[in-house]
């Protein structure tokens, strides 16, 4: 078994609107996978099809090596984007009931998930209500919802959204330690940083078409080292150069700068300290934030961040 | 079948658990006693101690008789001293005697006032509409009696006239006597159709607010990932149901341990007034279960359909308002339990669990009648559990937007 996850040309329409468009992907068994797209992309709408919310129109969704039957859910964690539990229920009789619908029997899932809320600092909140929890430890009880009946396949949609940073660590490590343990994880965020620390393998998904696929390391090195990031003080025209600078992003303190392919960073370098102070000029490998958008186009970020709900 | 399994066992334990639960099933009952009995007890309660009035007449012998009546009145009792010169200053000083509460009342009853059936009762409260009434009835027999007296009327016979009837209605049946159901059925009739009646409406309700609940709360998306909705939808139905059934059996051997020691007392009683037939319990049973199934299935529809409560009010009205008619009918079908309109709209399905049960209850129907509405009620469930599974499992997942008529057809024809 190569591949734990293969979607062949998949789609999905609601109406006359196309959520997933012939998508095909592979998740190679044992990695971090990571499926990015701004907001409307059909990222949720391609994980709900994995976990059998949804089937697609037309195209073939295989998991484990097979095609997809429900009986494979019970080995597959989903931490959903809108996170929710029973509000009016405790921890631990939630928990419960969540794995014993992954088919673990109830006396197993007392004792995981008793272990799960000690490593999380959780023991003292089982028999507590939810509503009773911060948003923190809601997240925390929901993580360990989706890892309880250990799944191979673990499905997280935006992770890390509200953590603060010590739980954020607390995940990754946890993540990690299932990753070394051989279970494949796929990420659906829009959160560059964390996929960038994490993944090993990308598909960067928008109007629900893959636009760029592959191992993250691969992916970087297409994009090259033409990408300059300058800090200076002062007037900023030497960025007016369409010869030298094919685009930019201003963050106002710094800017990063990707060069016209072949041109000489040397060149922007004059350029720059004949108008202003030039107090760092680096050269570096493009971002993933950089490459998604690019990719994406800058002028679909604004209209994006409305968020569609497909 | 696991999953419906774990889905149901979750949704009772949780709410059986729950503080309103407990409540509701003590407080149900407590209020049903209070609106039955408490206004019952308190209007016949009899009222503050004896009343000390007087009866003025010229003949002694009427103002005796009235005496005797007034002594047999149930809701008041009297003190009664009988005065046979009036005058006007008898008159001045009774009234005086009033006001100075020496005095509850008079009754001025001369032979004049008495021909002319205008009779005036004296007192400081005459407000109490039970008391004018017992007054009233008791002058009245005692002016026959007094009548029938002085026509050589002999008291034995009079007390044999003025005896009470006893009617007992008799329904024919196929030529066969069938005994009616009496003013005690009545009353069960109407206990029981508002007990069904108030269970199917908060039951179907509490299934409709918590789909919305897991809606709103998103947990729907967590178990979907285990589950198919369409076993979500049963376990929650079913388990709501399974609370419901709970609370009424609760409610049931509640009553049947308060009221035992009065049944057995009642046993030895011919005609107690107060009778229920044990035999419609299974119908009981079986209308709120096929009823149920019903309506908390258009109610977990409509809660996956809507956002938010207030959205969820706009809709309530079409579903509750079949719950609604079949009880504003209830007193025509209780009066005439066979009229046609009786027979065809205890046949609608969204009807037949109220109306259907009301006449069994009243007067067995035939048993075609049942069985046709009952088979009625089963296609249709199958109907709406079809249309209304298609539609929650759309519904579930939309979030933001206000469904229209014509996107939730769509939902119904996705795939």
């Amino acid at each position: 078994m190569k591949n734990t996850v293969e979607l062949i040309q998949v789609r999905k329409t609601f109406d006359h609107f196309v959520a997933v468009d012939d998508l095909s992907m592979d998740i190679p068994a044992g990695t971090v996978y990571g499926l990015l797209g701004p907001n409307g992309a059909g990222k949720t709408s391609t994980i709900r099809m994995m976990i059998g919310i949804t089937v697609p129109d037309s195209g073939e969704v295989r998991i484990f090596g097979q095609a997809f039957d429900r009986k494979q859910l019970t080995n597959i964690g989903y931490l959903p984007e809108e996170r929710g539990l029973y509000k009016k229920m405790k921890i631990i009789d939630q928990l419960v009931f969540l794995a014993e619908l992954k088919g673990v029997s109830a006396r197993d899932a007392r004792a995981r998930a008793t272990s799960w809320c000690e490593r999380l600092e959780l023991t003292e909140w089982m028999p507590k209500k939810v509503e009773e929890l911060s948003k923190g430890m809601q997240q925390k009880v929901q993580f360990i919802a989706a890892m309880l009946h250990d799944p191979d396949l673990l499905i997280l949609d935006e992770p890390f959204s509200g953590l603060d940073p010590s739980n954020t660590v607390v995940m990754k490590d946890v993540l990690l330690e299932a990753k070394k343990a051989g279970k494949t994880i796929l990420f659906s965020t829009h959160r560059m940083d964390t996929v960038e620390r994490l993944c090993d393998s990308i598909c960067l998904i928008d109007h629900g078409k893959a636009v760029l696929t592959g191992e993250l390391r691969e992916v970087k090195s297409r994009y090259g080292r033409n990408n300059v990031q300058v800090e200076y003080e002062g007037d900023a025209s030497f960025l007016d150069d369409p010869a030298l600078v094919q685009s930019f992003n201003n963050y106002g303190k710094y800017v990063e700068v990707r060069m016209q392919p072949g041109a000489d960073p040397q060149k922007l370098l004059h350029r720059a300290a004949a108008s202003c102070r030039v107090s760092k000029f680096e050269l570096m490998e493009p971002s993933l934030e950089e490459i998604f958008i690019d990719v994406v186009g800058k002028s679909e970020l604004p209209a994006a961040a409305r968020g569609a709900h497909a | 079948m696991r999953n419906i399994w774990l889905i149901i066992k979750r949704e009772y334990v949780e709410r059986v658990r729950t503080k309103s639960f407990i409540i509701s099933t003590i407080l149900f009952p407590a209020l049903m006693l209070g609106f039955v009995i408490v206004p019952g007890k308190l209007a016949g309660m009899k009222t503050g101690g004896t009343r000390h009035i007087v009866v003025v007449s010229d003949n002694a012998d009427f103002a005796n008789a009235v005496k005797a009546q007034l002594a047999t009145s149930r809701n008041v009792k009297y003190a009664v001293d009988v005065n046979t010169s009036p005058s006007e200053a008898l008159r001045a000083q009774l009234k005086s005697d009033v006001s100075n509460t020496k005095l509850d009342g008079f009754l001025w009853l001369t032979d004049d006032v008495v021909k002319s059936r205008k009779v005036t009762y004296v007192a400081r409260e005459t407000s109490d509409f039970i008391e004018v009434g017992s007054m009233e009835s008791a002058l009245r027999t005692s002016v026959l009696r007094q009548q029938l007296m002085s026509h050589g009327a002999a008291a034995s016979d009079i007390d044999a006239m003025m005896k009470d009837f006893d009617l007992e209605a008799v329904a024919l049946k196929g030529g066969q006597e069938q005994k009616s159901n009496g003013p005690g059925q009545f009353i069960s009739a109407i206990v029981l159709v508002m007990m069904l009646y108030m269970t199917l409406l908060i039951y179907g309700m509490s299934v409709m607010r918590s789909v919305l609940e897991e809606k709103t709360s998103r947990v729907m998306e967590v178990v979907l990932s285990s589950a198919k909705a369409s076993e979500l939808m049963a376990g929650k139905v079913l388990g709501v149901g399974a609370v419901g059934l709970t609370q009424i059996a609760i409610w049931i051997l509640l009553a049947a341990a308060a009221s035992a020691p009065a049944l057995l007392a009642m046993a030895g009683v011919k005609d107690s007034g107060f009778s229920f037939k044990l035999g419609t319990l299974p119908a009981f049973a079986v209308f709120f279960v096929l009823g149920y199934m019903l309506y908390s299935t258009l109610f977990a529809a409509l809660g996956a359909m809507v956002n938010s409560e207030q959205e969820a009010q706009q809709w309530q009205t079409f579903v509750t308002l079949p719950i609604v008619v079949p009880v504003m009918m209830m007193m025509f079908v209780i009066r005439q339990p066979n009229a046609p309109v009786s027979v065809w709209m205890s046949m609608v399905p969204f009807f037949s669990p109220i109306l259907m049960y009301l006449r069994i209850v009243v007067q067995t129907p035939p048993w075609w009648q049942i069985a046709l509405s009952i088979a009625l009620l089963v296609v249709t469930i199958w109907g709406v559990i079809w249309l209304c599974s298609r539609i929650y499992r759309v519904g579930i997942l939309m979030y933001g937007k206000k469904p229209t008529l014509p996107e939730i057809m769509k939902w119904v024809k996705y795939a």
